[in-house]
This record gives C-alpha cells, sequence and structure tokens, in this order.
C-alpha cells in the first residue's frame, strides 16, 4: 500500500531526526514501558512499585513505565496501541497471546539470546514448548505457572450431602459423581448450582477445561496445528452441560462475574478458579472453599495450565530492545529476585526454586493440582479468533441451538483462523 | 362538561404519579452510586439489595486514591522534550484533570470554529457553500466507529496517539455544531450587516459585533451540548487513549473491572467521582442552557 | 454588474472563506481524510502485522454473506426506529405533565430526567447491569417480590430481552435533554391562542394538536436530529453490558466495526462496513433534511 509506505519513509525521517536530537539524552537513561495484566498482584501497582525499586536498586540507567490492563479490555487496548503505533515494549501475559497472537503476527521479539543453554535447562520441558512457535522461535520468558481448576463451596455440598461424591484427598472426581453431586446440590434447594458463563473475554480456560475433561475430548491436536473442539467426546459433553439442571449458560456472565457470584454464594461452583481468585477474594468469602480438578470419567484429570512471562514488541528501538531484555533478565534469572517475582504472582515458578512457599498452607493445599498439569495447548495460531468464536458457540448452545452444529461452526471458524496467513 | 374536568383531572393525577415513578428510576442509579460507594464489600457483593448502606465506610474511596499515582499535570513544550509535570497526586484526580481539560478544550475550539464557520454558511455567498453545506449535514450523524482505523492511524502518524488531542481533535472535526450555528445565524437580519456594511465595518468587526452577540445563546448550547458529549465519548477515549497519564474519568472506571474480581465498590467510588462534578457543572449552568438552546430550537 | 458591487462580491466570498477555514481544516483533516482512508482500505485485505493485500470488492461481497452483518444491520436500524419516536414522544408527554408546575417542581423534575445523561454511560452502564443481574438484580427481585415475575429473567444474557434492555437504558440517558427543550419550547407557546382557541370550544387534544403543537413543530425537528444522532452513537453500553452478545442479538454495526477490527483483526472488513453504514447514514440525512425543509 503505496500510502503507508510513503507514511513510513517520512515518519522513519522524523524519528531519524528525533534519535539524533534524543541521543544525548539517551546515554542517561532508557525509558521502557511494561504493560502487564493483572496476574496476581502483577496487576497491582504497590507490589509492582516494590519489585521496580530493585530492579532500579540494579540498574538505575532504566526507567520502566508500568500500565496496568484488565482482561476486558486489555486485548483491545494493546491492539489498538500497535495500530497507533505505540505498543509497549514489554508485556506480561502467556504464550497464548504473545506466542499464539502476536507473536505469530510478526510483531515480537525473537528472545532466542535469554533462552540460553543454562535457561533450557532450568526452565521444565512443557513450559519451554509452550513459550515457542512451531518453528521454534522463542517469544515468551516465562516466569510463573499455575493449574486452573475449579472450586466448590464446600458449606453448600456438606449440606446437601454432595461430599461423599468427591475425593477430597485427591481433589478429583468422576464424571458420574460430578453429576450425582450437581443433582443433590440442586435438589437440596440451591437453584443456581453453576454457570457456564459466556459472556466473553477472559476466563475461557475453565469452560475449556471443563468441556475437554468431562468426557476426554481435547481441544486441539497433539501437534498444536489444529482445533479439534469438534471431536464426540467434547459434543457428547456440552449436551450433558445444556442438560443439567442447575447448570445455567449464562451469555450475561463473564469469567469475574462468575468468581462474584461464587463468592457472594450465589453459585455453588467456580469453573473459573485458581490460587489467585482465593487470594484476591479472601474478604469476600463468608465459606468454605475447596478447590478441586475438573470431573473426567477415568479420575485423572487434565488441568489447564497458565504460564506467565514476558514478551518484546518489536518497536524498532535497539536499545528499548536491550533494556527490556535486561528486565526481563532481572525479573525471572536473578536468583533472590525471581522468588519475589514469582511470589508476587502468587503462582509457582517455572523452574526449580526450592519450596519458595514453605509454611503457607494455601499454597501447600493448591500445590496438589500441579501433578494434573496437562497439555499447553493454547499456543495454535488463530488463537484470538478462535476464542472469540468459542464464546459465540457457548451462546448459542445456552440459547437451544444445536451442539452438534454450533461445535462445528465453531471449528470451521477457528480452523480458518489458524492456516490464515 | 363535567365529565370532561373529570376525565382531565383523572388524567392529571394518574399522569403525575406515573412520573414521579420514572423519576425515582431515573435517579436510581445515581442514588445507587453514591451510596455503593460508601458501603462495605460483602454489602455491595449480597444477594439481596441493601437500599441504605447500614455501615458507611470510606474504603471504597481510599483504595482509589491509593491505587496508582500520576503527576497532577503535565506539558510538553511542542517539539520538543520539555516538560513540566505537576506534583504527584492519587490517578483518579489526574483523570479528572484530563476530562476536564479535553472536555473544556474540545468546547472552546468547538465553539470557535462552529461560530464562525455557521455565520459564514448563513449570511455570506460563495461558490462551494452549499456542497459544503450538504456534506456537513451528510456527516453530521455519522457515528465515529465508521472512521476508527483511518483515524487511529492518522494520530499515530500525526504522533498524537495516545495524547488526548487524538480525542479532541476530531470531537471538534464533527460538523454537527457548524449545522447548530447555521441555524441560529440565519435568523440575524440582513439589515443589521448591510448597516454595519455601510458604516464601513471590516468583516471581522461585522462577524464580532453584529453576529456574535445574536448567536450567542446558540454558541451557548453548543457549549454544553459539546461538553457533556466529549465527556461522555467513552468510544474515543477507549481508543485512543493508553497509559494512566493520559487517561480519563470513564475510561478509568471501565478498566477497574479485572478479571479477578470485580470490585464494585471500587467502580462506584470512581463513578460518584466522575458525575459529581458535571452534575455541578450542569445546576450551575442549566438556566443558561435551557434559555440559549430553545431560542434556537425555535428559530429554527 | 457594476465594479463597486463585483468588488463586494469578491470580498464576501473571501470573508466567506476566511470564516469557513478553521472549522474545514478540522472537519477535513478529522472526518474527511479519514473518511476517504476508509473508502481506500475498504477494497484491501488489510490485518495486523503484515502489509494489505488489493481484493477488489471481496469485503463487500463478503458484507452481502455475512449474516452477522445483517443482523448487526437490523438491529442498529430497529434502535434508531424504536429509540428516536418512543424517545420524541415520551418527553414530550413528560415535558407537557411537568411544565406548568408551580414552584420548583417543574426544575425538580427537569433535573432528575437528566441526571442519567450527566452521570455518564460508563456509570451508568456498571449501575444497570447491576440491576438486570439474572441472580440478584433488582428487576427479578421486584418482579419476584410483587408477583409479576414467577422465577428469574436473564436479561442481558437472553437473545429475547438483551436488545430491548439496552433500548431502554439507551432512552433513559437520551430523554434528558428532549425534556428541557420540551419544557421550554411549551412554556412559550402564545397562551392567548390557547385561550381563544378554548373559548370556541375546542377540547385539550384539538388545542394541543391544532394550537400547540406546530408552534413547537421546530423543537421537535431539533429533537428528531439530536436523537438519531445519539441513537447511532451508542456504543459503550453495548460494549459494556453484553459485547454484542448472546448470540449477536445486540450487535449494532457501530460495535461490529470495532469487533472486527480488533477481535478478529479484519480491518478492511471493518472499513467496508464503516462505508455502508456511512452511506445509508448521509442519504437518510440528506432525506431527513430535505424533508424538514419543504414542511
Amino acid at each position: 500500500m503505496r500510502l503507508r509506505k510513503g507514511l513510513a519513509v517520512a515518519l522513519t525521517g522524523a524519528m531519524a531526526v528525533s534519535a539524533f536530537a534524543g541521543s544525548v539524552a539517551a546515554e542517561e537513561a532508557t525509558e521502557i514501558t511494561l504493560w502487564t495484566y493483572p496476574i496476581g498482584s502483577w496487576g497491582d501497582a504497590a507490589t509492582v512499585e516494590g519489585l521496580l525499586a530493585s530492579f532500579n536498586e540494579a540498574h538505575p540507567d532504566i526507567t520502566v513505565k508500568v500500565e496496568y490492563l484488565d482482561y476486558t479490555n486489555g486485548d483491545d487496548k494493546i491492539n489498538t496501541a500497535i495500530e497507533g503505533g505505540q505498543a509497549p515494549d514489554l508485556v506480561m501475559e502467556g504464550p497464548e497471546r504473545l506466542v499464539a497472537n502476536w507473536g505469530a503476527k510478526g510483531l515480537m521479539v525473537d528472545l532466542a539470546d535469554l533462552w540460553t543453554d543454562e535457561a533450557k535447562e532450568a526452565i521444565y520441558d512443557s513450559v519451554e514448548a509452550a513459550c515457542q512457535n512451531n518453528e521454534g522461535v522463542f517469544y515468551e520468558y516465562p516466569l510463573c505457572m499455575t493449574a486452573h481448576t475449579m472450586a466448590i463451596n464446600r458449606d453448600v455440598f456438606e449440606a446437601a450431602d454432595a461430599l461423599q461424591y468427591l475425593d477430597e484427598e485427591t481433589r478429583t472426581w468422576t464424571t458420574e459423581n460430578f453429576i450425582k453431586a450437581v443433582e443433590a446440590v440442586y435438589a437440596s434447594g440451591q437453584e443456581n448450582v453453576a454457570a457456564v458463563y459466556c459472556g466473553g473475554q477472559g476466563g475461557d480456560q475453565g469452560t475449556r477445561a471443563l468441556v475437554n475433561n468431562l468426557y476426554g475430548g481435547t481441544f486441539t491436536n497433539a501437534e498444536h496445528t489444529e482445533y479439534t473442539a469438534d471431536s464426540e467426546e467434547n459434543i457428547k459433553a456440552l449436551e450433558l452441560l445444556a442438560g443439567m439442571e442447575g447448570i445455567n449458560f449464562d451469555a450475561s456472565l463473564q469469567g469475574a462475574d462468575e468468581i462474584n457470584l461464587f463468592c457472594n454464594g450465589t453459585l455453588a461452583m467456580a469453573f473459573c478458579w485458581n490460587i489467585a481468585q482465593e487470594k484476591n477474594n479472601v474478604e469476600n468469602i463468608a465459606f468454605d472453599v475447596l478447590p478441586m480438578a475438573f470431573p473426567t470419567e477415568t479420575g485423572e484429570p487434565q488441568l489447564c495450565g497458565g504460564i506467565w512471562g514476558f514478551g518484546i514488541f518489536d518497536n524498532g528501538d535497539e536499545a528499548k530492545i536491550e533494556a527490556a531484555k535486561t528486565f526481563i533478565d532481572f525479573m525471572a534469572n536473578d536468583e533472590k529476585q525471581v522468588v519475589e517475582s514469582v511470589k508476587a504472582s502468587s503462582y509457582w515458578p517455572v523452574k526449580d526454586l526450592g519450596n519458595i512457599y514453605e509454611g503457607d498452607e494455601m499454597m501447600t493445599e493448591y500445590s496438589t493440582f500441579v501433578q494434573y498439569m496437562g497439555d499447553y495447548y493454547q499456543v495454535v495460531g488463530g488463537w484470538a479468533e478462535a476464542r472469540t468464536a468459542w464464546w459465540n458457540m457457548l451462546q448459542q448452545i445456552g440459547s437451544g441451538a444445536e451442539v452438534s452444529e454450533a461445535v462445528a461452526t465453531f471449528t470451521e471458524t477457528a480452523n480458518a483462523a489458524a492456516s490464515a496467513k | 362538561m363535567k365529565s370532561t374536568a373529570m376525565s382531565t383531572k383523572v388524567y392529571k393525577v394518574v399522569s403525575v404519579t406515573a412520573i414521579v415513578i420514572l423519576a425515582v428510576l431515573f435517579a436510581f442509579p445515581l442514588y445507587w452510586i453514591v451510596t455503593g460507594s460508601f458501603k462495605t464489600a460483602q454489602e455491595i457483593n449480597a444477594t439481596s439489595p441493601a437500599w441504605w448502606p447500614s455501615e458507611w465506610v470510606l474504603t471504597n474511596y481510599e483504595k482509589l486514591f491509593s491505587k496508582q499515582v500520576a503527576p497532577l499535570f503535565s506539558i510538553t513544550v511542542p517539539f520538543t522534550d520539555i516538560t513540566f509535570a505537576g506534583p504527584q497526586v492519587p490517578a483518579a484526580i489526574r483523570w479528572l484533570v484530563n476530562t476536564v481539560f479535553m472536555a473544556v478544550a474540545a468546547m472552546g475550539l468547538t465553539c470557535a470554529t462552529a461560530a464562525m464557520a455557521g455565520y459564514a454558511l448563513a449570511k455570506k455567498r460563495f461558490f462551494g457553500r452549499t456542497v459544503v453545506f450538504t456534506m456537513i449535514v451528510c456527516a453530521m450523524a455519522l457515528p465515529k466507529q465508521v472512521i476508527l482505523i483511518p483515524l487511529l492511524r492518522e494520530m499515530s502518524a500525526l504522533k498524537l496517539y495516545n495524547t488526548l488531542w487524538a480525542v479532541i481533535l476530531p470531537i471538534v472535526g464533527w460538523p454537527f455544531g457548524v449545522f447548530l450555528i447555521k441555524q441560529f445565524a440565519e435568523g440575524i437580519p440582513g439589515e443589521m450587516m448591510e448597516a454595519a456594511r455601510i458604516d464601513g465595518a471590516s468583516e471581522w468587526k461585522t462577524f464580532s459585533h453584529v453576529a456574535l452577540p445574536m448567536i450567542k445563546p446558540g454558541i451557548g448550547a453548543l457549549a454544553i451540548f459539546t461538553f457533556i458529549n466529549s465527556w461522555n465519548d467513552y468510544f474515543m477515549q477507549l481508543i485512543m487513549l493508553t497509559s494512566t497519564e493520559t487517561s480519563t474519568i470513564s475510561l478509568g472506571i471501565a478498566n477497574m473491572q479485572a478479571e479477578n474480581s470485580t470490585d464494585f465498590g471500587l467502580i462506584m467510588a470512581g463513578a460518584a467521582l466522575a458525575a459529581i462534578p458535571i452534575i455541578i457543572v450542569f445546576l450551575i449552568f442549566q438556566k443558561y442552557f435551557t434559555k440559549g438552546i430553545t431560542m434556537g430550537a425555535v428559530k429554527g | 454588474m457594476s465594479n463597486r458591487s463585483r468588488a463586494l462580491a469578491r470580498r464576501e466570498t473571501m470573508a466567506g472563506y476566511a470564516f469557513l477555514l478553521p472549522s474545514l481544516i478540522f472537519f477535513v483533516g478529522f472526518v474527511i481524510y479519514p473518511m476517504i482512508q476508509c473508502v481506500y482500505t475498504s477494497f484491501f485485505d488489510s490485518t495486523m502485522g503484515r502489509e494489505d493485500i488489493f481484493v477488489g470488492f471481496k469485503n463487500y461481497v463478503d458484507l452481502a454473506k455475512d449474516e452477522i452483518f445483517w443482523g448487526a444491520l437490523k438491529n442498529t436500524v430497529v434502535i434508531v426506529i424504536v429509540s428516536v419516536p418512543v424517545t420524541c414522544i415520551f418527553s414530550l408527554w413528560v415535558s407537557s405533565v411537568i411544565y406548568n408546575m408551580k414552584g420548583p417542581a417543574c426544575s425538580a423534575f427537569r433535573c432528575i430526567f437528566y441526571l442519567p445523561v450527566v452521570t455518564g454511560s460508563v456509570a451508568v452502564a456498571v449501575v444497570w447491569k447491576w440491576m438486570f443481574n439474572n441472580y440478584y438484580g433488582i428487576f427479578n427481585y421486584v418482579g419476584k417480590g410483587v408477583g409479576l415475575l414467577d422465577k428469574n429473567i436473564n436479561w442481558l444474557g437472553d437473545e429475547r430481552f438483551a436488545l430491548g434492555c439496552i433500548i431502554l437504558i439507551l432512552l433513559t440517558t437520551s430523554v434528558g435533554q428532549p425534556i428541557v427543550l420540551y419544557v421550554s419550547a411549551l412554556n412559550n407557546v402564545d397562551q392567548s391562542l390557547v385561550e381563544a382557541a378554548q373559548v370556541d370550544g375546542a377540547n385539550k387534544f384539538q388545542c394541543f394538536w391544532k394550537i400547540k403543537w406546530p408552534q413547537i413543530m421546530p423543537t421537535t425537528l431539533y429533537v428528531l436530529v439530536i436523537t438519531t444522532i445519539n441513537s447511532f452513537q451508542c456504543f459503550a453500553l453495548i460494549q459494556l453490558l453484553t459485547s454484542g452478545g448472546p448470540n449477536h442479538s445486540t450487535d449494532t454495526i457501530m460495535y461490529y466495526i470495532y469487533y472486527s477490527a480488533f477481535k478478529l483483526y479484519k480491518y478492511g472488513y471493518g472499513n467496508a462496513m464503516g462505508v455502508v453504514l456511512a452511506v445509508i447514514i448521509a442519504v437518510l440525512s440528506a432525506v431527513q433534511f430535505k424533508l424538514a425543509k419543504t414542511d
């Protein structure tokens, strides 16, 4: 497109001039921007200020300006910023965004020099696999991880005599028992047992994990090249959920709303759950929360993992890219700092750091789930488009559409996006 | 005769009752925001509505003001890197400052340019007048979403992206104001203009001394209309502004909805902070507002 | 034509351009130029992170086949067709009841009906979201309390109600200004004409229709224009309350453009949609204006 090229030339010219003007100042300080999603307390200004203070002690020549995103508007915000030519230098999120979305669109910097042999050695293999695309280019340097779980209101379950259907030791249950438990809770007078929220935006992993686990379906193929949500197992699971009394397909809810409803006792179960939710809502919860794995036929859940780390947008400024790498290196590799960085997220490290949560009961409780972590498949191309289509599919099912048709439409749309160049 | 008087009375009673009920409904959101901002987290998330805070707390405002900090203002000298920044204040205060600046700048620029252009279109005869006016009428109802992507790229190229000007300039460019003022200026009697010309007044003097006083009410109306519209222009703010320092109060509130948990108390406090100043503005200027806009509309 | 009048005409032309210029700079720079860009890009397959590819009319052809687009167009039309007349009639009715109230009552009502306008759509949306809540929202709470509903209705999550809810909220945020206008207009109606008609035995309805209505006509026209503009700008409510769902039942073209651009990364497609909407609106505005002129 000629017009834009002309514009680009003019802009480069302008930038060269301004770079020349700014070269004196550059020696003093490089300013980079970091945009974080609310990953535990990485979304909280007070905590991040503390982390930055230690970074600036070590690297006074780099200033980091932080913006805090949310999952409702965050993606749109980055997308508009990219189009507005002001993408952040650093962004903190997971591979589904850094690798499968912006990385796949060629907007991110290859982080090969951070992924040294030493780093590859230390970082768990599954995490390493998730942080690169199919050609082996790394777009993310990971910091922390967790397993997304679901949770139940133990008080309500106890009153409904439904605790017998789950294993409080291993935190697992079978699909059959899950059905029985929902029936029992519903019969006890709890009108709304759970909600399959489908209002969109964040929290999609909860609904995916639920559907996939019930009858052992998968969301993508093993090679992470294609969406397979239209498999028989998934259709069966969706049909089961759509037909269950007490489980609402609710298009007016987003993940955050579901959590609110669970915390105030309206719902007896939450599908959008992990340790951070419990920590953040501790003041609002007046009952005993029991985090659970998603129910499966075999009793061997495949939990959806969350991996969070840093990616760098290619804004064409070498100095900033270097500074951003320095920042990542400090936050994720500095021996003392990494513990603090991980703790701020309230998740677990992506490499062996010893038990950093010694004596923390809640963390110990949740660490049970790490063993159930399944394949990290959120790296298929067209992920952002697929997620949008997933919500549409759930909404269609919620309003009575034939499950097999809705699922077929989803797979078609998602795979079209995956193969688009 | 008696029965009509009776039915008039019944109609009156019924309609006043209906309007009182509707008024309650209309006042409710603001009532809920203000009381909600003083409720505890438990109360605000309770499943049965708490009509009145059982306990008044300031925690929501404390949270709002302790969330993030930003300089009170920052002024960059054009074409340089020299920036003057104010003292650090809670970000919510900065958002208010930004919103006021944005609304006032949009209002001032719109009124100034629209007054001149509306006057020219109504009172001057020149080539291209009809074309311009037709374009204005056609573009008047155009939603900004239509030009979303080009506007974004343009602002980026002008290096105005993520500055308040990216929101202000499209508001000023929106031609409704010109249309409105033109309708007012049609009412300026030709004799007055003629008299001014015979007196040898310059074009500018004719405008500023003869036309301007006549269209003043229209400008007043446009001013308030633009102020409130830009205060509420959530869409452009959402697209154009990305950083804490450039954010506005509406955007700030919308961004408080995070995945982990939506803190309604915090949102209510922000909403109250956003609503109260503009309501005060409205109350103060109410008289002027009604007067100005009606005269224009009647003259239409 | 004499030299003098020619000089006058030239002076008038120059003055006309000079007065128009500042406004035109903004209008051309931030409305017309982006509009041209919009038309231009609509012929390209444009997305994030790669060069645009010329595709001719493909985006338009795709649009014609896109059910969601037609649904969004339908919703946009429904919103405008419902909200514009209802806003006008509702505000005229409220004004006719309150305009001759004594003391501060009229002013108080006028203020209250204006409150949602000044509260701001974002804040209003947050409260309405709670009011419409499926589980403990006030509508379900009160509705069940007085026996109107036998079970909770998922107002914003149900295809049948969501658009209606959006229109309702839109109404509350748009009647404020028309009421203010109508109250003043009704107060300015020539009372002697009304009295004369009453002496002649005209009833209330005739009095209104024959005497008052023509006199408030200019206000009505102005109200129609601003309400139409307002209902086309309805974006925040949809983005914050339903994101176009459930099942695209609250998608408007304005939201779908945003959605195509930043959720699906189809910029060219979004621009094509913008062009279609712009043409529709331009034609409608021109027709509306022509009609108003001939009246």
